[in-house]
């Protein structure tokens, strides 16, 4: 963060960072040797709930087992101090130690999240079912660690001997997990999250790989478990098999949840607040726990902004005079020869006994303005899915630019310079303007490691610009889409696809439900793509006045086949054309 | 006409925020068929889902035998005497003819359904098979036939034409005469405008959400319906 | 027959029938509601906590079924119109607050009885001679039962009225309020009869394992291991799915310990996710 930066930030930023570090690292005098020995642990339970919230609040997946990668970096902090106690190995192993879960959370995101669809419960069943194994597997392998009485003795970190030096470690360890997880929330790829939670379909259609991504961030979470959990065995010299298993997995759960999933701090809050008050409490309240299991339970259904959600209003009033920097130009697309030939031969899709497209054969040549038409059910948006690899075949090939891609997955086949606009408008309705414009511009441009940088959030291109001129409201940079009218959302979703700069463009309905002045402005739009950028555009239209307009040539399907092509006029004139849309004695 | 069975002024509706139907006033009265013309995409089928209470209004009201149907939902609309034979997914592919045909009725009896089967036979051949593996206009058939066994006094049809041969779609016209005499009141969305012609009483034809034109059966000349159904 | 493999035989027929029974009610609820009622392990709980009580108090063990049913019921239908029926459009949603309520389930159960493991009597003690081979006479009931239930069901559903308006519900919504089925209400009892199904589950398997507050959870995961194996379609899908999960749970067992056959049902259900690219609804 250069300085300047930190200026037009403005200054309660940097005041709000350094009053709450100053006063969590002068809290220990204040409150005395007790609290601090629990706050040091409770800190740590707060660096792993902060893994639950990347994946829950963020991402949008739940795991109910973190307790695997806390109680994993806990034995294996654990077995290290113990056989290289006081040796200047524990510099590397330790830290080691918080790894290996991150890895492993990467590993097992990998293997769960493979195909399209919803893949929610299953990941939570399976994050469970670990974590339940976890504790069996600890609970049983005795040689190693210790079984139910677990692993004891173990020496705390070197040369850091009272409660108050480990509640600085732990301390430490917080705020700097915390400001690494502010970094990713803040770095395209916690854009990336936020835009998946809601919206995957999209964000998939803008060639990124969304499973990879939600490894990822599971990755990420077994991280900040892990580092929890590689102190806690120095912190507590005790690591029993209670750790693995399901209790801890789910308090972390429940302490995301009540202080508030969706913000930063809102795990954080939660642990530490409702974890000293039950620790506190427990024993003193009889229902106490059955107390916090109904607030979890009313805060998913009614608050799910949780305890920080309280505290919102004070955030705003402090955070007022944040600007947004100066916009940074993005590199400009991988320069790709070829004129987007696009062949579509003999493709047969049939789900159960519906035939969807029936040796449905096309070619788009050269550039210019296609229009699809056909009555309903000819197959038209199903030509879309299939040709973006939503839609398997059963037989036939799609060749772009001779490369065969009807066995492509989604992602690639966008990363070729194809893109989309759904028929309802489709856009990341929860995100701002601006962000909704940057996922448009990293597609095809950012390389996977430049997602962790926030400058990237600035990128803007001459295209953008020239489309902000024609549409001030693009430039509102931090008004939210859903407030965006409908005919406003059809138009940001046309200039989100249209600054991916693809070669093939694939618009269904563009001007659907929207006003005349409005569908004359898109129909500018397409027209100026199409000659200033040399796309093809294909365009699915109910509208033949539109067609009349936009078509250099008409295709008509029927029955998941094409029946005729030609120019408008030629269609117009073609019989069997005009008996399709009118119905036949025969 | 005394009291119409059905009308409706000034419908206003769609999805979410697409408003698709703007403004659209129509009438039907018993024995009468009331067919909405018009090209794919302009509210026909949408004006259908409003007047059988599936979407909300935002504007303009219904009326059912002079009763407004305001905050009805669609299975009190049925019970109020409203059948619907919906355009997409017509049938219950997961159960077989029989049990589609017979679903609501006292028993899985089908004799009073016997000359709906007799002008079918396809039905008869298929009671035991699955639905699922009707073709698309067999499954309208299918529709239809359940739709008007129903025998209730207003009957909403959704393109039952779609699919379907023609000398089954003569049958579906006589069936709707039948209906007609014995006092049902009809409106049917078609672009099948030979089998429109067939059964139409008054056209009501849609264009861009609104009436474009409107009339009794040989007002309108073929011609000026041929132009807004041709593209 | 070799009484040895009688014996065996039966053992497998057991292990199939319980997992089928206890995966039932979360087959219903899930299969025909698209629910996945994560508190599903802690109504087997409670239902088995019945048992206990029952038992305790001296009451014949069949009076554990109607408590259960009416314990389990009563809740099913407060979750069911509370809980769930706001949420139907959002799925992700009624996982969340279903956890959280097996949450709150869990804890109730540990204030009422404590965390201390309860083991109940066999209501009905001795062998039975079968084929050659003394076989549990309790365990022969519950095989008994669990047949009885799944087949009776099954019928039930394949021929009533209300079991095919159900099946017409389920399959295309819309369609079904258009022709007037109260879709709201045979909503509430189906998941009544799901809940209430898990409480007999809990009831059967009382007497054969120890009954603590965090029973449910193997049985929430087993269930629905079963039933991504096995498929939510049909009651042969749930048997195969039973069959699979149970029969891998054992051998590998036997083979190395009980956390080997976790790990290789485990195992089984990523391969069988992997398998199937829609997810469970294995419907077209």
């Amino acid at each position: 963060m250069r300085a300047a930066d930190l200026r037009r930030r403005g200054v309660p930023l940097a005041a709000r960072g350094g009053v709450a570090v100053a006063a969590v690292l002068l809290l220990p005098f204040a409150v005395g040797d007790f609290w601090a020995y629990q706050l040091g642990l409770l800190y740590l339970y707060a660096i792993a709930a902060l893994g639950v919230g990347l994946c829950w609040g963020r991402a949008g997946f739940l795991p109910l087992g973190q307790g695997l990668f806390f109680g994993l970096a806990a034995y294996l902090s654990g077995l290290a101090l113990i056989a290289f106690e006081q040796s200047p190995w524990l510099l590397v192993l330790i830290p080691l130690a918080a790894c290996v879960p991150g890895v492993l959370a990467f590993a097992i995101g990998v293997l769960v999240f493979r195909r399209r669809g919803e893949s929610g419960p299953y990941f939570s069943m399976i994050t469970l079912a670990l974590a339940l194994l976890a504790y069996q597997l600890a609970n049983n392998w005795e040689s190693v660690t210790g079984g139910f009485n677990g692993l004891k003795g173990i020496p705390g970190l070197p040369g850091l001997d009272s409660y108050t030096a480990a509640y600085f470690v732990a301390a430490v360890a917080l705020i700097a997990a915390t400001l690494g997880t502010g970094w990713l929330y803040r770095a395209p790829l916690g854009v990336l999250w936020a835009a998946l939670a809601h919206n995957e379909r999209r964000v998939v259609m803008f060639g990124f790989d969304t499973n990879r991504l939600k490894a990822v961030a599971f990755g990420a979470s077994g991280l900040l478990a892990g580092i929890g959990g590689a102190l806690y065995a120095p912190q507590q010299g005790l690591v029993t098999p209670q750790l693995c298993g399901f209790v801890l997995s789910a308090d972390l759960v429940i302490w995301a949840a009540v202080g508030g999933r969706a913000r930063l701090l809102g795990p954080v809050l939660g642990a530490i607040v409702i974890g000293a008050l039950t620790s506190g409490l427990r024993d003193r309240i009889q229902f106490w726990e059955i107390g916090i299991a109904i607030v979890f339970i009313l805060v998913v259904l009614l608050f799910p902004q949780g305890l920080v959600g309280v505290f919102a209003p004070l955030e705003r009033w402090w955070g007022r005079g944040t600007r947004r920097a100066a916009p940074i130009a993005a590199p400009a697309r991988p320069a790709v020869s070829g004129d987007a030939r696009l062949e579509i031969d003999a493709i047969a899709v049939q789900l159960g006994d519906v035939r969807i497209l029936d040796r449905l054969s096309l070619a788009f040549e050269r550039p210019g303005i296609y229009c699809v038409i056909g009555p309903n059910g000819a197959g038209k948006t199903s030509t879309f899915d299939m040709l973006t690899g939503e839609l398997p075949a059963q037989a036939g090939r799609v060749s772009f630019d001779g490369r065969a891609i009807d066995r492509m997955q989604t992602h690639r086949i966008v990363r070729l310079g194809i893109g989309r606009k759904f028929q309802i408008p489709s856009v990341f309705a929860h995100l701002a303007i601006a962000d909704n414009v940057a996922i448009a511009l990293w597609s095809g441009r950012a390389r996977p490691l430049q997602l962790l940088r926030p400058r990237l959030r600035r990128w803007s291109s001459a295209l953008l610009d020239e489309l902000q001129l024609r549409y001030p409201f693009l430039a509102d940079a931090e008004r939210t889409a859903s407030q965006l009218s409908h005919g406003e959302r059809q138009i940001l979703e046309l200039a989100m696809a249209l600054l991916g700069e693809p070669r093939l463009l694939l618009l269904d309905e563009p001007c659907a439900g929207l006003s005349p002045h409005e569908t004359a402005a898109v129909i500018d739009v397409i027209r100026w793509a199409s000659e200033r950028r040399g796309a093809t555009i294909v365009v699915i239209e109910h509208d033949m006045s539109l067609v009349r307009k936009l078509a250099d040539h008409v295709f008509v399907l029927h029955n998941g086949s094409l029946i005729a092509e030609g120019s408008v006029a030629a269609i117009q004139a073609n019989e069997a054309v005009q008996a399709i849309y009118v119905g036949a004695e025969k | 006409m005394s009291v119409p069975r059905l009308e409706f002024e000034g419908l206003c509706g769609g999805y979410g925020d697409v408003v698709v139907v703007r403004g659209v006033s129509g009438a039907v009265a018993a024995g009468e068929v009331l067919c909405l013309i018009g090209r794919n995409g302009v509210g026909k089928s949408t004006l259908l889902k409003l007047l059988f209470g599936q979407l909300p209004c935002r504007a303009g009201s219904v009326r059912f035998e002079g009763r407004s149907l305001e905050g009805i939902e669609a299975a009190r609309r049925r019970a109020l005497g409203i059948s619907y034979c919906p355009q997409e997914r017509p049938v219950f592919d997961d159960l077989s003819v029989r049990d589609n045909l017979t679903l609501m009725r006292a028993d899985r009896d089908l004799a009073a359904l016997a000359p709906l089967l007799a002008r079918f036979p396809i039905l008869g051949r298929r009671l035991e098979q699955h639905a699922g593996t009707l073709s698309g206009g067999e499954k309208k058939i299918l529709s239809f036939a359940r739709g008007l066994s129903e025998g209730q006094p207003l009957l909403l049809l959704d393109e039952p034409s779609e699919g379907v041969q023609w000398e089954n779609i003569l049958h579906m016209a006589a069936l709707i005469g039948a209906a007609k005499a014995a006092g049902t009141a009809l409106v049917v969305v078609e672009q099948n405008l030979a089998f429109a012609e067939l059964i139409a009483d008054r056209y009501l034809v849609i264009d861009q959400g609104r009436v474009a034109l409107e009339g009794q059966r040989g007002e309108i000349g073929r011609e000026r319906l041929l132009a807004h159904l041709q593209v | 027959m070799e009484p040895v493999l009688v014996a065996q035989a039966l053992n497998a027929l057991f292990g199939i029938a319980t997992l089928a029974i206890l995966a039932l009610g979360l087959a219903v609820v899930l299969g025909l509601l698209g629910v996945l009622n994560l508190a599903h392990g802690e109504l087997v709980m409670i239902g088995a906590y019945c048992a206990y009580v029952a038992q305790a108090n001296g009451w014949p063990y069949l009076a554990a079924v109607p408590l259960a049913i009416g314990v389990c019921g009563v809740l099913g239908y407060a979750v069911e119109r509370w809980l769930v029926r706001p949420l139907y459009q959002r799925p992700f949603d009624t996982l969340v607050v279903t956890w959280g309520l097996s949450l709150l389930l869990r804890k109730c159960a540990e204030a009422m009885f404590g965390l201390g493991y309860k083991s109940l009597n066999e209501p009905i003690g001795g062998t039975v001679e079968v084929l050659g081979a003394a076989y549990p006479s309790y365990r022969l009931v519950l095989i008994a039962v669990s047949v009885v239930v799944l087949g009776g069901l099954f019928l039930w559903y394949a021929r009533s009225r209300t079991g095919t308006r159900i099946k017409a519900m389920v399959g295309n919504p819309e369609l079904a309020r258009a022709l007037g089925i109260p879709v709201t209400r045979y909503a509430s009892a189906t998941f009544v009869v799901g809940t209430c199904l898990a409480g007999l589950g809990g009831v059967l398997i009382a007497p054969l394992v120890p009954v603590q507050p965090f029973m449910g959870l193997d049985h929430i995961l087993m269930s629905f291991f079963v039933l991504v194996v096995g498929g939510l379609g049909s009651i042969g899908g749930l048997l195969t799915g039973s069959a699979l999960i149970g029969g891998a749970n054992s051998v590998i067992s036997a083979l190395s310990d009980s956390t080997g056959g976790y790990f290789s049902v485990l195992a089984l259900a990523i391969l069988f996710l992997w398998l199937r690219p829609r997810g469970i609804h294995a419907r077209s």
